[in-house]
């Protein structure tokens, strides 16, 4: 189990003589990701779901805030007394094309972390190869066709199974999967998805699932939580099914909004949000960090920030002083 | 039955000489009828065929969908329509007619550069890559309508500002503005803006909203159908998203190993899909509602240049309907109900469904007339 709590970071950005701007990619953000579980951080581009992610996999640093694994809090220990703690949490990266070194076999690729696994648990070298092939088939792919290949010659979706089954070859406890099958062939996205959901219930493995794609969340991760993050906030937070299917911020309301309607199957849903405006980073920190965009906008929003509050329901929580429910995804079109 | 006649509407009266036209008179949304077009890439196994004789007829005025994933062919049938294949391709045969342009693929020279952008506009996948990021947007602009003869420049910064505005932009800030300045949603709109600013009746978008946020991807789609509509277009939006296309097109062609597998109504192939690749593809989509354990992923994987099988259907490696007849005969697209349909198991159905009615027909007719004798 892993939570956070209060974890910010700010950027600077290279900027002209006068110095950058700096931006604040995360504002206090409090999470828990329990053994098994599953939680999934959505929003735009710049939201700091990426950012978030790196810091728990523990790739980035932060600024302020607390990340505590299994009860121990990481600012009590040195960076190096952090590692074993990080290690079990593994990131599979965005690109599955730039994440594998080309020069090496699939079998070189996987080698090398078992073979330091083997010697940390007293095993043979023959585990080794058998690892690697077990971990392989769990991954759904034929060991005895991709074993001695090079990256280039698999497709997007078979790298992408290698790169997962690489970062379980330290059998961790956490997957981190940001934006995890965007670089992938449509028809073979699901599969992978499907993969991740499986090795979740098989191995008990918890993940943390970081998309703009919120479909793709509700599929991998339907019976966990769903965080909506805004401009380094947590903007809307609950059980995931839940979130999507009677979102209470409008920001949440308008990315369900935005998604596509497949016309034939589906109708729009009857209450859309769209913001009244396009995504400013330069838009003032001041008051409610959505307000600008904000159709239902009042002048307390301009004035003060709402904070994470529970709804109707305990486990909902969302930040706005006009939370109210919409529906907004599509529904069933009638035939 | 409705037929998909390939011939409706079209032709706007006598077609100009190419590179002339574009005048206020001649604003009518052009058809566009490609013909066994074939196209190859030479490789070091030799030319290879990205596109295997593909035929489509986009009828005047539509939104049409073109959809398929990495090495359909869909980018090289775009490219196509401008006559714009580049080396190691190579259009091998068949044809292009657009209406007023007559066949693009004998066009050359000044001919085609004049045809693209006052017939055709083209806006790239990423608009940011087709910008000069040493020019204003502006001065991009007044080069584009110096390159193809625009004697008033004080009119064509109006057309353009008044386009941007529509759009919802600051229409004299983006002139002003280099490319770096504006966000991947108002480069795109830039973009699409450069298409339309020569008045081009026939615009071709190449994966427009790639690469952009939910809800600006959902402002771009609403531009296109909006200024589609406006302006009398007709729209190509070629992208991977099935759902992209099927939230703006009227029609919808799926591509797969360089074949058209499905043509018809966006509604019609969404709503009940006909080809077992379609099928698979709505079905791998994950949704906001319902079941999720009704998403099912397609086995297997697409088919590359090197990978594609020389005879037969191409989709036969990961069909569930698969039958000896798809490993030898490439099937020929079909008229099924109001859209075209290359599979052999789908037209075999129609077959069976055509014998199946006509024989009732008749059982019908033979019992009408021993009643009649009766």
């Amino acid at each position: 189990m892993i939570t956070g709590t209060g974890v910010t970071k700010t950027y600077k950005q290279r900027g002209d003589v006068l110095g950058g701007r700096t931006v604040q990619a995360l504002r206090g953000v409090d999470f828990t990701v329990r053994k098994g579980g599953a939680v999934s951080f959505i929003g735009e581009s710049g939201c700091g779901k990426t950012t978030l992610g790196r810091i728990i996999a523990g790739l980035e640093t932060y600024d302020s805030g607390e990340i505590v694994i299994n009860g121990v809090p990481m600012s009590a220990l040195r960076p190096r007394r952090r590692q074993p703690y990080f290690r079990r949490i593994q990131l599979i990266h965005q690109d599955p094309y730039s994440a594998l070194n080309p020069t090496r076999t699939i079998h070189q690729t996987l080698r090398a972390p078992l073979t330091l696994r083997a010697r940390q648990t007293r095993r043979s070298d023959a585990w080794v190869d058998d690892r690697a092939e077990e971990l392989l088939s769990l991954v759904g792919i034929d060991p005895g066709y991709v074993l001695g290949r090079y990256p280039h010659q698999l497709s997007g979706g078979m790298r992408q199974r290698v790169v997962i089954a690489r970062a379980l070859t330290v059998d961790p406890e956490m997957l981190v999967a940001d934006e995890s099958v965007s670089m992938i062939d449509v028809s073979m996205r699901l599969s992978v998805l499907a993969l991740l959901k499986d090795l979740r219930e098989r191995l008990g493995v918890s993940l943390v699932f970081i998309t703009h794609d919120i479909a793709t969340a509700r599929y991998v991760g339907e019976d966990g939580e769903l965080y909506v993050l805004y401009r380094g906030q947590v903007v809307e937070r609950g059980g995931t099914e839940q979130v999507i299917s009677a979102p209470e911020h409008p920001y949440t309301q308008s990315l369900l909004s935005a998604i596509p309607v497949l016309h034939g199957l589906e109708q729009p849903g009857p209450e859309r949000v769209v913001p009244t405006e396009a995504l400013d980073e330069r838009h003032p920190d001041a008051g409610c960090l959505f307000a600008r965009r904000c159709p239902f906008r009042t002048e307390r929003c301009e004035a003060e920030r709402p904070a994470l509050r529970r709804g109707a329901d305990a486990s909902h929580e969302r930040a706005c002083f006009h939370a109210q429910r919409r529906s907004v995804i599509p529904v069933e079109a009638v035939a | 039955m409705t037929t998909t006649s390939p011939e409706t509407g079209g032709h706007p009266g006598a077609p100009s000489p190419p590179g002339l036209a574009g005048g206020p008179g001649d604003m009518t949304a052009p058809g566009v009828r490609v013909r066994d077009l074939v196209v190859v890439y030479r490789t070091p196994l030799g030319e290879l065929p990205a596109l295997g004789g593909v035929s489509l007829t986009i009828e005047p005025g539509t939104i049409t969908g073109i959809v398929g994933e990495s090495g359909s062919g869909k980018s090289t049938l775009a490219l196509s329509l401008l006559n714009a294949v580049q080396p190691p391709g190579r259009i091998s045969a068949g044809s292009v007619e657009i209406d007023g342009l007559g066949n693009v693929l004998e066009l050359g020279g000044d001919d085609l550069r004049q045809a693209r952008g006052r017939h055709l506009g083209y806006v790239f996948q990423a608009a940011q890559n087709s910008l000069n990021p040493l020019k204003t947007v502006g001065k991009q602009l007044l080069d584009l309508g110096r390159s193809h003869g625009a004697d008033d420049p004080r009119a064509l910064v109006r057309d353009a500002r008044s386009l941007l505005e529509r759009m919802g932009l600051d229409g004299a800030r983006v002139l002003d503005s280099h490319q770096h300045q504006l966000s991947g949603g108002m480069r795109q709109r830039v973009g699409i803006m450069l298409a339309l600013v020569l008045n081009a009746q026939l615009v071709i978008l190449d994966e427009p909203t790639t690469a952009l946020d939910m809800i600006t991807q959902a402002t771009i789609l609403r531009i296109v159908r909006e200024v589609h509509k406006e302006r009398g277009l007709t729209t190509l939006m070629v992208t991977h998203d099935i759902g992209v296309a099927a939230e703006v097109t009227d029609r919808l062609a799926v591509m797969y190993g360089g074949r058209v597998v499905e043509h018809g109504p966006t509604m019609d192939v969404i709503g009940a899909p006909s080809h077992p690749y379609t099928q698979g593809l709505i079905r791998a989509i994950p949704r906001l509602s319902g079941d999720t354990a009704e998403a099912r992923a397609l086995p297997g994987r697409p088919p590359t240049l090197g990978t594609l099988p020389a005879g037969g259907c191409v989709f036969r490696e990961r069909c569930p309907l698969r039958m000896d007849v798809c490993e030898t005969v490439e099937p020929p697209p079909v008229l099924v109900d109001r859209r075209t349909v290359a599979c052999h198991a789908v037209a075999g159905a129609r077959q069976e469904r055509v014998v199946r009615e006509e024989r009732v027909v008749r059982e019908q007719e033979r019992v009408g007339r021993e009643e009649e004798r009766a």
